[in-house]
C-alpha cells in the first residue's frame, strides 16, 4: 500500500502550485483553474485521511463529495461574473479590474 | 364595581385621562373643552366622596389601604406604580379634590377670552394628576416623579403670560429655587433605598422605628431625613427657599389659589406629615431644624407681608407664613396641627385668592395704593375677603383660630414658653397685615377714581366659588370638636382622626385661647390706627427707624443675596467648567479622538489597492502566519 505520506505531499504540492497560480496569473480564467487545484489538493488530502484512519465510515468520501459540488457552484458563480466583467470592461485582467479602492 | 379606597387610583387617571384628550383634541372643541375640566374635578370630588365613606368603614389599623401594580422590576429594584389611601392622604384629598374643582369652575370665568384658554386648563388638569399621585403614591419613587410633575406644571402655569418678561423669569426662578430642594429630596430618597432596598413608604417607616440596617445609625437616618426636609422646604417656601413664591403670583390667580395656595406648596407639609415616624425616630436635631426654619420663616414673612402694596403678593407672605406655622406645628411632633391648618388654610387661602382675583379681573389693578373703597362696588367679593383674611388672621371663631390654637397647644405641650410666645406674637403681626390689606384695599376712600369707576362685581361663575369657601371657612374649624367630628361619621374630633402616635381629643385651653384671640384683635384694633386716614401714622413708624424700614421694605435683601452668590460664585464656577468643558471635553476629548480616528483611516485606506492579487497575497501570508504561530505554541 502506498504510504500516506506520498498523498499528502502530492496534495501539498498540488496545493502550493494552486497558490502560486492565483498570486502570480494575471487573467481571472487562470487564477480560478488554481482555485480549483487547490480544492482538489484538499480532497485528495481528504480522502486519503478518510481512507487511512477510518475505512469502514464514510464521513471523509461524502466531503470529497461536498467540496466537488461547492467548487462547481463556485466556479459557475464566479465565470459568470468574469464573463460580466469582461462584457462591460473588454478585459479578464485582474490588474485592470481596480475600481474597489479607495 | 364597588368604588371604595382600593380604587383611589381612579382619581389621577380621571384627570389624566381628560389632560390626554384635551392635549390631543382640545383645540377642536368649543370653548377649549373646559367643561371637560370641570367635569372631570367634579368626578374626582365624586370619587373622593367615595373613598372618605369606604375608610370610615374600615378599622383604623388597616390603614393604608390601597392598590398596586409592579412597573419596573429588576433584581434588588421594585418599582411600583402603587395608589394607597390613609388619613392624613385623605385629608389632601379633600383640599385637592374640592378646592381643585372650584378653582377650575371660577377659572372659566377668570381666563375667559385668554388667546390659550385651552391650554391652561390642559395644565391645570395635568397638575392636578400629577398632585393626586403625589398625595396616593404609596412609594417615594411615584412620589418623586409626581413631585417633579406638580414642579413642572408650577413652571408652566407661573409662566403662563410669558410674553411678560417678568412671569417667564418668575417662573424659572420657582422651577429652579424648588429644584434646589428637590436635589436634596432625591438623595435622601436614595439614601433611604440604599439602606432598606425599598422605595415603599410604610416599608421605610417601619425599618426606620425599628432602626434596621443602616437606618439604626443615627446619623445616616439624621442625615436622609434632613435630605428629605429639604425638598419639603424647597416646596414648601420655606426659609431660604421661600423667595420663589411671592414672584410665582406673576401666574393667573387660580393658579395662585390652587398651587400656590392651597395644594402644591402644602406638599412638602404633607411629605413630612406622612414621614413622621421617621422625622421621630431620627436624632432630634431633624425636629429642631423643621421648628426652627418654620419660625425663621414665619418672621420673615409677616414682617415683609407688613409692607407690600401689592394685595396678591400680601397674601402670598401669608402663605408662606402659614406654611411657616405648619412647620412650627410638624417641629412639635403634631400631625394633627399641621393637617388641620393644611385643610383649614386650602380653604381661606384659596378663597383670599380668588377673591384678590375677582379684585383684579375687575380693576386690572392689584396695588392698594390705587385701590381703596371697593367693598361699595363688589360687596361680594369684599366680604368674603374680610372673612378669608379674618379667618387668617385667626379670629374666633373662624377655622383659622382653631387651627392656630391647635398648633399653640401643640407648642405648649412641647413645654417651650419662648416658642409659645413667639407664635402668639407672630398672631399678633399676622392679624395686623391681613386687617391692613382688607383696610387699604376695601375700605376708606377710594384713591383712584379711574380704577374705582372700573371696578364691578364679577360673574357668578366667580362669585360662587367665593361664597362655597366663605361658608367652609366658617365652619370647617369646627370639626376639632368630638360632637361635630361624630355627627359627620367620624370616630369623634379631628384630633382623634389624623394623629401621630396618640390620639387627642379635643380640649380649650383657655389661657392659650383667650390669649390668641386678644392678640389677634390687638392686631386687627392697631390697623384702622396706623393706616386711618392717609396712614402717616404709619409713614412716622417707618420714618422712625428707617433702616428697618427699608430692610423690610426690600425683603430683608434675599433677592441680592441670591443675586451675588449666583455672580459671585455660581457663574463664575460654572465659567470655569464651561471652559473645561469646551476644551478640554469637547475639543481634546471628542473632537480630538475622532480626529484621531479619522487621520488613521485617511493613512490606512492605501491598504485598499484593489489589486486582486495584493488581497490574494495577504490572505495566503495571513494564513501561513498563522500556521506558523500554531506550529510554534504546539512544539
Amino acid at each position: 500500500m502506498i504510504p500516506l505520506q506520498h498523498f499528502l505531499v502530492l496534495s501539498g504540492v498540488l496545493f502550493s502550485l494552486g497558490i502560486y497560480g492565483v498570486l502570480a496569473r494575471r487573467h481571472a480564467v487562470l487564477i480560478l483553474m488554481s482555485v480549483e487545484l487547490m480544492l482538489q489538493a484538499v480532497n485528495i488530502n481528504m480522502i486519503a485521511f478518510a481512507v487511512y484512519f477510518d475505512p469502514e465510515a464514510f464521513v471523509g468520501l461524502i466531503f470529497a463529495i461536498f467540496i466537488i459540488t461547492i467548487a462547481a457552484a463556485e466556479v459557475g458563480l464566479a465565470l459568470a461574473i468574469v464573463l460580466r466583467i469582461f462584457r462591460n470592461r473588454a478585459t479578464a485582467n485582474v490588474d485592470e479590474v481596480n475600481i474597489m479602492k479607495w | 364595581m364597588e368604588l371604595g379606597m382600593e380604587q383611589a387610583w381612579l382619581l389621577p387617571a380621571i384627570t389624566g385621562g381628560t389632560f390626554a384628550f384635551l392635549l390631543l383634541f382640545g383645540k377642536y372643541l368649543p370653548r377649549g373643552g373646559d367643561f371637560l375640566a370641570v367635569g372631570a374635578g367634579v368626578a374626582t370630588f365624586v370619587v373622593f366622596l367615595f373613598i372618605l365613606t369606604d375608610l370610615l368603614d374600615v378599622p383604623r389599623e388597616s390603614l393604608p389601604i390601597g392598590k398596586g401594580w409592579d412597573w419596573v422590576s429588576f433584581e434588588g429594584l421594585e418599582i411600583r406604580l402603587g395608589f394607597e389611601v390613609d388619613e392624613i392622604t385623605i385629608v389632601m384629598l379633600a383640599v385637592v379634590t374640592f378646592v381643585g374643582s372650584l378653582i377650575v369652575l371660577y377659572s372659566t370665568g377668570y381666563m375667559r377670552g385668554d388667546p390659550r384658554y385651552g391650554w391652561f386648563f390642559t395644565v391645570l388638569m395635568l397638575f392636578i394628576t400629577s398632585m393626586l399621585t403625589l398625595v396616593l403614591a404609596d412609594n417615594l419613587l411615584l412620589l418623586y416623579a409626581a413631585w417633579e410633575g406638580v414642579g413642572i406644571c408650577s413652571f408652566l402655569l407661573i409662566g403662563f403670560w410669558h410674553e411678560r418678561r417678568s412671569a417667564a423669569e418668575a417662573a424659572k426662578k420657582a422651577f429652579i429655587t424648588t429644584r434646589i430642594g428637590d436635589v436634596g429630596l432625591l438623595i435622601g430618597i436614595i439614601l433611604f433605598w440604599r439602606a432598606t432596598g425599598t422605595f415603599d413608604i410604610s416599608e421605610i417607616i417601619e425599618a426606620a422605628e425599628h432602626g434596621e440596617g443602616l437606618l439604626g445609625d443615627g446619623t445616616y437616618l439624621t442625615l436622609a431625613t434632613l435630605l428629605l426636609f429639604a425638598g419639603a422646604a424647597g416646596k414648601s417656601a420655606q426659609f431660604p427657599l421661600h423667595v420663589w413664591l411671592p414672584d410665582a403670583m406673576e401666574g393667573p390667580t387660580p393658579v395662585s389659589a390652587l398651587i400656590h395656595a392651597a395644594t402644591m406648596v402644602v406638599a412638602g407639609v404633607y411629605l413630612v406629615s406622612r414621614m413622621m415616624p421617621v422625622f421621630a425616630a431620627a436624632d432630634p436635631i431633624a425636629l429642631d431644624v423643621v421648628t426652627a426654619l418654620g419660625f425663621i420663616t414665619v418672621f420673615i414673612s409677616a414682617a415683609i407681608g407688613l409692607v407690600q402694596t401689592d394685595i396678591k403678593r400680601v397674601v402670598a407672605y401669608s402663605t408662606i407664613n402659614s406654611l411657616g406655622l405648619m412647620f412650627i406645628a410638624l417641629g412639635s411632633l403634631s400631625v394633627t396641627a399641621a393637617m388641620l391648618y393644611l385643610l383649614t388654610h386650602g380653604f381661606f387661602k384659596a378663597l383670599l385668592f380668588m377673591a384678590s382675583g375677582s379684585v383684579i379681573h375687575a380693576t386690572e389693578e392689584q396695588e392698594v395704593s390705587k385701590l381703596g373703597g371697593l367693598i361699595k362696588k363688589m360687596p361680594i367679593t369684599g366680604w368674603t375677603f374680610a372673612i378669608g383674611a379674618l379667618a387668617m388672621a385667626g379670629l374666633a371663631p373662624l377655622s383659622g383660630y382653631w387651627a392656630k390654637d391647635e398648633i399653640l397647644v401643640a407648642l405648649e405641650h412641647e413645654q417651650n414658653i419662648i416658642l409659645l410666645a413667639l407664635a402668639s406674637f407672630s398672631v399678633f403681626i399676622t392679624a395686623i397685615y391681613m386687617g391692613r390689606i382688607f383696610y387699604l384695599a376695601f375700605l376708606g376712600e377710594p384713591r383712584d377714581h379711574h380704577v374705582h369707576d372700573r371696578a364691578h362685581e364679577s360673574p357668578p361663575v366667580m362669585t360662587m366659588p367665593l361664597v362655597v369657601l366663605t361658608a367652609l371657612t366658617l365652619v370647617s374649624g369646627f370639626i376639632v370638636f368630638s360632637g361635630v367630628g361624630e355627627a359627620l361619621g367620624f370616630d369623634g374630633g379631628f384630633g382623634e382622626f389624623v394623629y401621630f402616635e396618640e390620639p387627642e381629643v379635643f380640649h380649650f385651653d383657655w389661657i392659650i385661647g383667650i390669649g390668641s384671640l386678644i392678640a389677634v384683635i390687638a392686631g386687627l384694633a392697631a390697623v384702622p390706627y396706623f393706616w386711618g386716614g392717609t396712614g402717616e401714622r404709619a409713614h412716622a413708624v417707618a420714618q422712625q427707624f428707617p433702616w428697618a424700614y427699608k430692610l423690610v421694605k426690600n425683603k430683608f435683601y434675599m433677592d441680592e443675596i441670591y443675586q451675588v452668590f449666583l455672580d459671585r460664585v455660581v457663574f463664575v464656577l460654572s465659567g470655569i467648567l464651561a471652559w473645561f468643558d469646551r476644551n478640554v471635553v469637547n475639543d481634546t476629548g471628542v473632537d480630538g479622538s475622532a480626529m484621531i480616528t479619522r487621520l488613521a483611516g485617511y493613512r490606512a485606506k492605501f491598504v485598499q489597492t484593489g489589486q486582486l492579487p495584493n488581497y490574494a497575497f495577504a490572505i495566503a501570508f495571513g494564513v501561513i502566519m498563522l500556521a506558523v504561530i500554531a506550529f510554534a505554541v504546539e512544539f
